[in-house]
């Protein structure tokens, strides 16, 4: 598995499982970026609510995530919130549709919740760009703090919109592999076919000239600034949308490398040692195990 | 002969007097005998890491390739101290070589040899007491420490390597797929 | 950030069980296989990719990430190239890296959590060695990073999940557990939260071998011969899982049978799943035969004799003696083989036969008049019990002393991965 996947699995895996044969259920679950989930069945075996909790809920309100989650569920979202919870939505699996192909894409736009929520800041920017190839102005300069450390910021522009991560790396071996990571995303525009692919620009330190202007940004020799210019043919109709969760993903997938590579080591290391280890074994004497015996035949034992 | 070989071999060219001024050290080195603490009752301890009778330490001793991989030996009557520092040329190297030590030391139980703690400014250390030289094969152990040494370079470079080639690969994935 | 559930990592030797603190039901289960590409006999040397460091068309790739775990695995397993392979064995791990690369794909496809955020549980076998813990500490808080980690013996956490039954009052730790899976049954005596390793007993009689006998049974009543041969198995599976319990007196149940059949006897519909074709059996006597070869196993094997009420009571003998009343009192079921219906009432009534026969003994032989107060043997049966490892750890990850009993990241860095030798309890009211 190299890329990471769009969906919930949990919330696909349990849904086809409830549509199949109904019963009553309490669950809660995570998604990355630490948003919270919680199915279960309140009244009815039927009737599933589901309700999530994200970090940066206000923010991703403030840019549409209502509107979006509105055209994506419809009647299905609730006016009202559970407690703890920042929205839910209420699945009637007696309204679900009945043809296998129709109920598979029900299942995975409800597996997408947490997609949809994420994309209101990315659909925005994509629209403003629209309206500002006329004016040449610069769009608003939209920031989502999905972790406690790190942000996303996303600004259009009447050409371009751009998408700027703020890394921060916990550990030490984190940060030099993600610094080797991040340095290929720059360079890897060199290569032939990934010549459409948007730029990557990474900074460590120096904040972008985009956000240069926001307050409280941390300056220090761990965080550093990944940007991502998308141009118009990264979200013409067609694409937008695969762009959408693409991007959201882009921690999580950089995170999950640093991950793989670390487990990489070490079974290269396991291999490594375990080589070393015969070498060693080789100095070791062979003791004599061997019976041995007088001339009459009897064993010689020791006491 | 391709050009990784030939820059290879030119490397261990330099590489083999280093590495053969650490055997005959070491092999010289390994002449050690049981003997009894001077301090303790009845008490046998490498001396070299108790330190406390200064007349059966011998001279330590340093082999140096460069400024950055050298090698420490330190003698005493029944036991030899070894420590290695490992070529790190840039903070990857640096945190690999880390890695791999630590992962080693983890299992110093099995490496009779490998002390748990490198001594202070190396890497990596080992202690031969007499009765290793006793149960294994002298000039085994001496292949052994010159094997790791000529190892671990490479897999260190190894790892290196590999760790740039994945990189590359999951960006371009991850970029490739913004074309879809 | 509000902390976020911990996970609970129960791993076996044949499936896995995986999922958040403070649900009653593990988020999946699927087996503990890894379908890896490269073929089976290079991959059991050494893991595939590094076995050649010097070539270089090995290091260009990312080839150890092309592999599947769980259900895909085993649908893998016709794939040309790949190869599944189960990286535990008899509950312990033996396959580090292929272990290593089945937690990192089951936290970033499956749980979709940043493990950076979540304090972990992992479970152990009673007896694990020390470096066991060690590897697999080293992996989670070097590979992963994690939070913070709590490995618990299984055996104790299913002890815990026996506090969600209202028979039991106080939250002790002191037990005899009795865990059967598939492939293997273990009595595990339990003295405040550890393991009495010294008198630890296994049956080698479990889940597979109750299918097995269900399918010789059948067999022998003809009733298969409608059957294709390859769901044979699958029926019986169904047969054990859906219509068996465990009846007081063989004797009585047989003539029950014979006498009222059609009462007794059921039907079992099935489709052949390649044909699409119905077929159906009577399902009779194994109905209650099956579960009966815990008790008197010479109906199945001949190698192993000793019925499972006289290995308990062996075990709590076994025990050190001033715990042993403990024992008797809370015995703890725990895995899909004990969740046959009755199976705590008969075991509970023979152990007490075998435990009031030795008193009464006991009491001739010494020739008094002063007669014991008798023992008190409980089986504790509840709803859980299928997961029941699982749920003791959900269980004890929602309370607020587990984040304080886990070894965190930071007390990792400091001292190393020794630091997991240490094996904190909490959690019991005594």
């Amino acid at each position: 598995m190299i890329l990471l996947e769009p969906h919930n699995v949990i919330i696909q895996n349990t849904l086809s499982e409830k549509l199949v044969k109904p019963s009553s259920l309490d669950v809660a679950f995570v998604d990355y970026d630490g948003v919270r989930f919680r199915l279960s069945t309140p009244e009815k075996k039927t009737q599933l609510l589901l309700s999530m909790s994200i970090r940066c809920w206000d923010e991703l309100v403030k840019y549409g995530a209502l509107d979006i989650l509105g055209r994506e569920y419809g009647a299905m979202l609730l006016p009202q919130a559970e407690p703890e919870y920042n929205v839910s939505m209420l699945i009637d699996l007696e309204q679900a549709p009945q043809e296998p192909d129709a109920r598979e894409a029900f299942v995975t736009s409800i597996s997408l919740f947490k997609r949809h929520a994420y994309a209101a800041p990315f659909e925005r920017a994509f629209q403003t760009q629209k309206e500002l190839e006329a004016s040449g102005a610069q769009g608003e300069l939209m920031q989502v703090h999905y972790r406690d450390e790190e942000a996303i910021y996303v600004q259009a522009a009447p050409d371009r919109v751009t998408v700027i991560f703020s890394t921060i790396f916990q550990e030490e071996t984190d940060g030099i592999f993600g610094k080797v990571f991040l340095q290929e995303f720059v360079d890897a525009r060199r290569q032939p076919s990934v010549q459409n692919a948007p730029q990557v620009l990474y900074s460590t330190r120096e904040p972008p000239l985009e956000i240069r202007h926001v307050p409280g940004l941390r300056n220090s020799e761990d965080t550093g600034y990944v940007t991502f210019v998308l141009f118009p043919r990264h979200f013409a109709p067609g694409v937008a949308s695969s762009t959408i969760s693409h991007i959201q993903l882009f921690r999580d997938y950089l995170h999950y490398h640093i991950k793989c590579s670390k487990a990489y080591m070490h079974s290269r290391m396991r291999h490594r040692v375990t080589e070393f280890q015969k070498v060693l074994n080789r100095a070791k004497t062979e003791v004599a195990t061997g019976e041995r015996r007088t001339v009459t035949g009897r064993t010689m034992v020791s006491r | 002969m391709s050009a990784s070989s030939v820059s290879r071999a030119a490397m261990s060219n330099v590489l083999r007097p280093y590495l053969a001024a650490v055997r005959s050290t070491l092999t010289a080195a390994l002449t050690l005998e049981n003997f009894a603490s001077q301090v303790v009752e009845r008490h046998n301890k490498p001396e070299v890491e108790v330190q406390t009778s200064l007349e059966v330490l011998l001279n330590p001793l340093t082999i140096s390739r460069n400024e950055n991989e050298r090698v420490f030996i330190e003698p005493s009557v029944n036991s030899v101290r070894v420590s290695i520092k490992i070529k790190q040329a840039d903070e990857i190297e640096r945190i690999l070589a880390h890695k791999f030590t630590r992962f080693m030391t983890q299992r110093a139980e099995s490496f009779i040899v490998l002390r748990r703690k490198p001594v202070p400014g190396y890497d990596i250390s080992f202690l031969i007491t007499n009765t290793h030289a006793e149960t294994m094969l002298k000039h085994k152990i001496v292949d052994f420490i010159i094997q790791f040494m000529e190892e671990v370079d490479k897999e260190i470079s190894e790892m290196k390597l590999s760790l740039n080639a994945r990189a590359r690969i999951v960006a371009e994935s991850y970029l490739t797929a913004f074309n879809a | 950030m509000a902390l976020l559930a911990p996970i609970i990592c129960d791993n076996g030797t044949g499936y896995s069980k995986i999922g958040f603190a403070g649900n009653s039901d593990p988020s999946f289960v699927f087996p503990t296989a890894i379908a890896t590409r490269g073929s089976a006999s290079s991959a059991s040397r050494a893991p595939a990719v590094p076995a050649k460091p010097g070539h270089l068309a090995s290091k260009r790739g990312v080839e150890d990430l092309d592999f599947f775990i769980g259900d895909e695995a085993l649908a893998n397993v016709k794939t040309p190239g790949y190869s599944v392979h189960y990286p535990i064995r008899h509950g312990m791990i033996e396959n580090w890296d292929h272990m290593e690369r089945y937690w990192e794909q089951t936290i970033f496809k499956y749980l979709r959590a940043e493990p950076e955020d979540h304090y972990f549980l992992l479970t152990e076998p009673p007896l694990n060695a020390p470096e066991n813990r060690e590897q697999t500490a080293e992996i989670f808080f070097e590979s992963f990073n994690i939070k913070g980690l709590y490995i618990a013996v299984q055996a104790v956490l299913a002890l815990a999940a026996s506090w969600s039954s209202n028979r039991v009052t106080d939250r002790t730790l002191t037990g005899t557990v009795i865990d059967s899976g598939d492939g293997v049954t273990h009595v595990i005596p339990c003295a405040e939260g550890y393991v009495i390793g010294s008198a630890i007993k296994h049956i080698p009689i479990a889940g597979r071998d109750i299918s097995q006998f269900v399918l010789n049974l059948m067999r022998e009543r003809g009733e298969m011969a409608t059957v294709p041969p390859e769901d044979q198995l699958k029926v019986a599976n169904k047969v054990k899982e859906n219509y068996s319990y465990v009846c007081q007196d063989i004797v009585r149940e047989f003539r029950k049978y014979d006498e009222e059949p059609y009462k007794y006897f059921q039907r079992y519909d099935g489709e052949y799943s390649v044909t699409k074709k119905p077929y159906s059996v009577d399902v009779g006597y194994e109905r209650f035969l099956a579960p009966e070869i815990f008790f008197n196993p010479e109906i199945y094997s001949s190698d192993f004799l000793t019925p499972l009420p006289e290995i308990v009571d062996d075990v709590i003998q076994q025990s050190p003696i001033d715990v042993r009343r403990g024992l008797y009192k809370n015995i703890v079921l725990s895995g899909g083989s004990t969740m046959f219906q009755h199976f705590g009432n008969r075991l509970k009534r023979d152990l007490k036969q075998l435990v009031d026969r030795r008193l009464d003994q006991s009491a001739i032989l010494s020739g008094s008049a002063v007669r014991s107060s008798g023992v008190e043997v409980d089986v504790i049966s509840h709803k859980r019990q299928r997961y029941a490892v699982w749920f003791g750890g959900s269980l004890l990850a929602s309370l607020p002393e587990f984040y304080t009993s886990c070894h965190t990241k930071a007390q990792y860095d400091e001292i190393g991965p020794s630091i997991c030798r240490r094996y904190q309890i909490f959690g019991s009211a005594t």
